[in-house]
């Protein structure tokens, strides 16, 4: 697992140097001054492999978590490092729930006459 | 009347009564955008429309992400189901979709996402223009509990005051105005659209709509990134970032022709930017024209932020230039 994880963090640090050499980024316009925007780099790459394999302990094959973590911005995967667990998250099951709007629109409906 | 049956009856009055204060006190405060739509409905927004083409994608089971997404999706004419994007969106452990995957999974398909402002009049304009707006929904009444939920807002009508979703099992949910304003706060009023690169969202601002065309960029979909920078450019065209991302776009697709175009364009209007300065000094370079690529390179020069790769890209081009 931690092997997993070093593994990832690497390649994900590589990716996102590779990326940016010779030409400055789209992201890096407004850039910090160098020493800071080192640190910001890894801790992009360590949030990116804390979202991996948050998502590969909650049920996800870790080739796709890897590739849906590939599509998320650096903000967006900071945002859900370490907050998986807590985050909402959409879900929606068979019919019981159209009951409790019954009852919301009840007091909606007196309240909106 | 017996004892009991009038103070039923009393009981009754009294509760319709309280009900009326709490709804004449309390209406602007529970639902102040709907409040606010009912003084004063937004102009240029038509009284009612209804995409009634927008497919329908049932959901099984948690899977209400993917079913929204593929609705929205394949209103864009993308060959997507519901049952496509369960390995995108479905997290198994939390039975449910997180909406920052929402956000980057259209990505992948080179379609922009868009996270609208939290105004419920946003919702509608976007509407309006005919693109499906997915909401995030807690249709829980109580607050320890909540019960997130994804719809799609396909239509609105400003007499009854109500709002057609896609939702669920529900091929057609019309509810109140309000009701999608209370369900809808506790996930930060939520909301977001898809749209073709080719295409700027109806309620799109500048720094918000950026911040999406270079998520797409960023997740590996320069061809299309390259198309929406220049719908954005056309639109805003003194923004620095948007330039620079098209050239970039550009390059990264290999078209060094239109990256240089791109980038002396945007020098034409930013002489002095580091970043142009330096990419098209690197641009050049690559296309073998050092020469060119170090009378720009020195201009560059300084000890701002980017002062590392510049001097990065002047070693590169002393280089050249020596062999």
């Amino acid at each position: 697992m931690k092997s997993i994880c070093r593994a990832l963090i690497v390649s994900l640090l590589f990716f996102s140097y590779q990326s940016t050499a010779g030409m400055i980024g789209t992201d890096q316009i407004r850039a910090a001054p160098a020493a800071q925007s080192e640190r910001i780099h890894v801790q992009n790459a360590l949030s990116r492999a804390d979202v991996v394999s948050a998502l590969q302990s909650m049920g996800v094959d870790v080739n796709a978590a890897r590739d849906r973590v590939a599509s998320m911005t650096d903000e967006e995967a900071r945002s859900l490092s370490g907050k998986l667990h807590s985050v909402p998250a959409g879900a929606g099951s068979d019919g019981w729930w159209i009951a409790v709007i019954v009852v919301v629109a009840l007091l909606l409906w007196w309240r909106w006459r | 009347m017996t004892t009991v049956e009038r103070m039923l009856e009393n009981a009754r009055v009294f509760a319709g009564v309280f009900f009326l204060c709490a709804a004449l006190g309390g209406c602007a405060t529970v639902f102040p955008q709907t409040a606010e739509l009912r003084a004063e409905w937004p102009a240029g927004l038509p009284q009612e429309i209804e995409l009634s083409e927008v497919p329908f994608f049932p959901q099984t089971e948690y899977q209400c992400g993917p079913a929204a997404l593929a609705t929205a999706l394949a209103h864009l004419s993308l060959p997507v189901t519901a049952d496509d994007l369960v390995k995108d969106l479905y997290i198994p452990a939390r039975k449910g979709t997180v909406p920052v995957e929402m956000l980057a999974t259209p990505r992948r398909h080179g379609i922009i996402s868009y996270t609208l402002a939290p105004r419920m009049a946003d919702v509608l304009r976007e509407i309006a223009a005919g693109n499906p707006v997915i909401v995030l929904q807690n249709y829980s009444t109580w607050p320890i509990f909540k019960f997130w939920h994804y719809a799609v807002a396909i239509g609105f009508d400003a007499v009854s005051g109500t709002v057609q979703l896609r939702s669920g099992e529900e091929e057609r949910l019309s509810i109140p105005l309000g009701i999608l304003e209370y369900t809808w706060k506790d996930g930060g009023n939520w909301a977001m659209v898809v749209v073709p690169p080719d295409r700027i969202p109806a309620t799109a601002e500048r720094a918000r709509y950026f911040d999406s065309i270079a998520a797409l960029e960023r997740a590996g979909q320069p061809a299309a990134a390259a198309i929406a920078y220049e719908q954005f450019l056309s639109r805003w065209p003194d923004d620095l970032g948007a330039s620079v991302g098209l050239a970039n776009a550009y390059y990264a697709i290999g078209h060094l022709e239109r990256t240089e175009g791109a980038l002396r364009r945007a020098l034409d209007r930013h002489p002095d930017s580091v970043v142009l300065l330096n990419n098209l000094a690197h641009t050049l370079s690559e296309a073998g024209r050092s020469k060119e690529a170090l009378e720009l390179i020195e201009r560059a020069a300084g000890d701002g932020p980017h002062a590392k790769t510049v001097g990065e890209t002047r070693a590169l081009i002393l280089q050249r230039l020596a062999q």
